[in-house]
């Protein structure tokens, strides 16, 4: 096995569900030794499923699958004096510390960060909570869709006459475990230098709010407010999602896909026209105007459906892509497995477990040339608990 | 105040923003992050969305996209395509630890600049490319905006209406996810340095990096070759939960009952023990079978209530819920003003400005905060190629007069024409509701006069 970047690390993982398990996979991926303390009944993430066959089985939970592969799991109750006292034995030897609990129950419990930063002064001590430890909102709950509520970008997606619409896949939960990964990181950096561990706290809604746009500048240095139009851009249309003869494509005719007036290449026949066969379209005063375009789109998708009707994904997205326009497809789950550059790429991996079998998981979310990533299974509950009692 | 990255240089080749979010990251972890343009062909996000919709005479200069993703960075304006500019670059590669790009993979191996020939020049360093779909593979040369690249990662077959078609987030959404993704790549990568003395390459994939969202998804199909139904704003897992409609315009607020206890004190905060009676809906399972009718009845009380209202209501009585908040409710919200969500720059030709933080991390150590504002076209050329390439004077006076280095773009038509060209049509757009309002007092709002 190549040398991994972040194998001289050891995180002492308390977090469930999905933002704090999906920051310490990306440290168990990379080679830390992350020990991944759950309570006697596991994990939350053990109960949500999918399952085989829709049996709930806390082994079988592909959510948990998913997000605790390379780990090590313990089970404890760290709110009894025992499981307490392993806790603080194990993080005697760790680099990190994470947990998705919040500052009240960790403080109950005798593990919050001002009872362990004497004992543990080079600690970095990360904590995942909705809306953080501090302001007016800091002993609220939430989740995802709580988050993305905040952020602006829910406002702006979904049909205008409906109401907003989230994205799907639990995404500031995934985006709250990356930025707690990037804080530990930088902590770890800092530490470094300073010698001095330190808290680092993420809150789910500003890390969702971290990915906005452009929705609050454009109040901020416009006073215009941004609302959902089919979830559209303000700059160009179109660059959408729409029906073709078998499916979904994403229609995106860029900067050069349009006629260019008055630029170099003025004269010459457009991409978008080249696309449908028909240079007479470049005659079209809404080929010819992009602020034309985004107000008359209804215009736009009358003189474009009829032509995307007739003609399959594969063969609008190849020629798009041939003539240098960024058409995109859609694909499902199902399509992306099946995918040869994908798979071209052996991006998808393989990997066997004692309870659930071998299943296919997503890869790693970039390659390192040196170090690349390993992912290896997740641990059934409890599965340490002998090697980690005897260290 | 000591920052992690203070003495570390990140020459960044990056535009519009999965890249430059990058490296925002880095720019507020303390790294010294210094811009390349060129003057023929600028980042674009310098010719989008103008301040107050216009760009005047200076439109490179007025737009608000480049500025939020570039504040605290320094720019440097080079002609790659004449062979000094070329040199220029590979010199200040020779000076950095970092080298950031987001071309499609063919532009780097043509300047020579891909990382084989990169880590010649400086053995050490970490290079990250961030694409569309990779350095290899059938796909790796396709053209790729943020717009495709989401759908093309299989997160938008997960999002939309029960029952309707796929669809985009409202935002370049893997844009962001990526850039965050990378910053970490990066500081995963200088880790490994710093222990070994070792740089290396890092390829982002923008369609790869995304894909763990829908991690949960692609082991179902493995288990029971099944593909997910849009569901809205549902839970798989518990229930009820939605985006509901409040009093106001266009006010609504999200609601998410992952319990019983949340179902009681739900129905307790909205005075309906009726509905905390009702035994269809004492389970989980009998809240999900009657989502429908739990939805209709939850919006006939969201209907009176005031947005923030009701959440503080339900948050005090235990229940998840939050406003789904527009740009300017986000600016103006009590928690992000706290947080310090959004910092304000003065920025050149624009003026006090709020900038949103791209790193969600808080440290008590130090603050990731925002080094200064975006930098403008090639303000930094002076310091960089001559403090820390050492040219002097005259040899600068000569690249200008080359047009090597420059600190205007070369555009083909008059900047006021370019300004009027680019405008978004806001009159249309307050018609059919593209916009919600345009406040001409949002300074005065903003405290920012």
């Amino acid at each position: 096995m190549a040398e991994q970047a972040l194998s001289d690390l050891r995180i002492v993982d308390l977090s469930q569900r999905i933002a704090g398990p999906y920051c310490t996979k990306l440290f168990a991926d990379m080679g830390a030794d992350v020990v991944k303390v759950e309570p006697p009944q596991g994990d939350v993430s053990r109960t949500m499923g999918p399952f085989p066959d829709d049996e709930a089985d806390p082994e079988r939970s592909g959510l948990f699958l998913h997000l605790n592969t390379g780990k090590k799991s313990v089970t404890l109750d760290a709110g009894r004096m025992p499981g307490l006292a392993l806790v603080k034995k194990l993080l005697a030897t760790a680099d990190v510390f994470v947990e998705s609990s919040g500052p009240a129950v960790m403080a109950a419990l005798g593990l919050g960060y001002e009872d362990l930063k004497s004992e543990f002064p080079n600690l970095v001590y990360v904590s995942i909570t909705p809306f953080g430890h501090t302001g007016p909102y800091k002993d609220y709950a939430g989740n995802s869709i709580t988050a993305m509520a905040m952020s602006t970008i829910m406002y702006n997606t979904g049909d205008p006459d409906r109401e907003p619409l989230t994205t799907g896949g639990a995404p500031a939960e995934y985006i709250a475990g990356i930025h707690a990964w990037i804080g530990a990181l930088s902590a770890l950096a800092y530490r470094e230098k300073e010698s001095a561990g330190q808290l680092v706290e993420v809150a789910m809604a500003d890390a969702a709010a971290c990915a906005d746009e452009y929705n609050a500048a454009m109040y901020g240095f416009q006073g215009a407010i941004r609302r959902r139009f089919y979830s559209r851009h303000v700059f160009g249309y179109p660059m959408d999602i729409m029906a073709c003869k078998d499916g979904h494509i994403v229609v995106i005719p860029g900067a050069a896909g349009f006629p260019q007036r008055g630029l170099p290449q003025d004269g010459a026949v457009s991409p978008m026209a080249l696309l449908m066969g028909n240079i007479e379209m470049d005659q079209q005063p809404l080929f010819q105007s992009g602020q034309e375009r985004m107000i008359r789109w209804r215009e736009v998708d009358e003189l474009l459906q009829p032509w995307l009707d007739e003609h399959t994904k594969e063969e609008i997205v190849e020629l798009a892509q041939a003539l240098r326009m960024p058409f995109a497809h859609v694909p499902t789950v199902q399509d992306l497995v099946e995918s040869e550059h994908l798979q071209a790429r052996r991006f998808f991996q393989k990997i066997g477990h004692p309870r659930a079998g071998e299943l296919t998981y997503a890869g790693h979310p970039f390659r390192m040339s040196e170090t690349p990533a390993e992912l290896s299974c997740a641990p059934t509950l409890g599965e340490h608990n002998s090697e980690l009692a005897d260290e | 105040m000591s920052k992690p990255l203070d003495g570390l240089r990140v020459i960044d080749l990056t535009q519009v923003f999965a890249g430059p979010t990058c490296t925002r990251i880095l720019a507020d972890l303390g790294a010294e992050v210094i811009r390349l343009e060129s003057p023929n062909r600028v980042d674009i996000t310098r010719n989008l969305i103008h301040t107050d919709n216009d760009g005047k005479d200076v439109p490179w200069e007025r737009t608000l996209y480049f500025c939020i993703r570039n504040a605290g960075k320094k720019e440097v304006v080079l002609d790659l395509a004449q062979p000094r500019g070329l040199e220029l670059l590979r010199r200040i590669i020779a000076e950095s630890d970092v080298l950031a790009e987001s071309f499609t993979p063919r532009v780097m191996r043509a300047f020579e600049l891909d990382y084989e020939h990169v880590r010649q020049i400086k053995p050490d360093i970490v290079m990250i490319s961030l694409s569309g779909y990779g350095q290899d593979g059938p796909l790796s040369d396709w053209a790729a905006y943020g717009m495709g690249l989401e759908p093309a990662s299989g997160v938008s077959q997960l999002t939309g209406y029960v029952g309707g078609p796929p669809v985009r987030s409202g935002l370049s959404f893997t844009d962001p996810y990526s850039g965050f993704i990378g910053a970490g790549a990066v500081l995963a990568a200088l880790h490994y340095r710093r222990r070994t003395g070792k740089g290396q390459y890092i390829d982002l994939s923008e369609q790869e990096a995304a894909v763990p969202l829908v991690g949960g998804a692609l082991t179902d199909y493995a288990m029971n070759g099944r593909l997910p139904e849009r569901i809205g704003n549902r839970s798989r897992w518990a229930a009820p939960q939605g985006c509901y409609r409040c009093s106001g315009d266009d006010d609504w607020i999200v609601i998410s009952i992952e319990s019983d206890d949340e179902w009681a004190a739900f129905c307790d905060a909205a005075g309906h023990s009726d509905w905390a009676a009702d035994k269809r809906f004492a389970t989980v399972d009998g809240r999900l079978e009657h989502h429908d009718e739990l939805d209709t009845l939850i919006e006939s009380w969201t209907n009176g209530q005031e947005h923030y209202e009701a959440f503080h209501l339900l948050q005090k009585a235990g229940v998840k819920a939050a406003p789904v908040l527009n740009g300017k409710e986000a600016l103006l919200d009590a928690q992000f003003k706290a947080r310090g969500q959004f910092e304000i720059i003065d920025q050149p030709h624009q003026g006090k400005r709020p900038v949103q933080r791209h790193l969600a991390a808080k440290f008590s150590a130090f603050d990731a905060d925002v080094a200064g504002p975006a930098p403008t076209l090639g303000q930094h050329n002076e310091e960089i190629l001559g403090g820390l390439l050492g040219l002097d004077a005259d040899e600068l006076a000569a690249l200008e007069e080359q047009g090597v280095i420059a600190t205007k773009p070369n555009l083909p038509f008059p900047a006021e024409l370019v300004s009027a060209a680019l405008k978004l049509p806001y009159d249309g757009f307050l018609e059919n509701g593209t916009l919600l309002a345009l406040e001409d007092d949002y300074q005065k709002q903003l405290g920012l006069e």
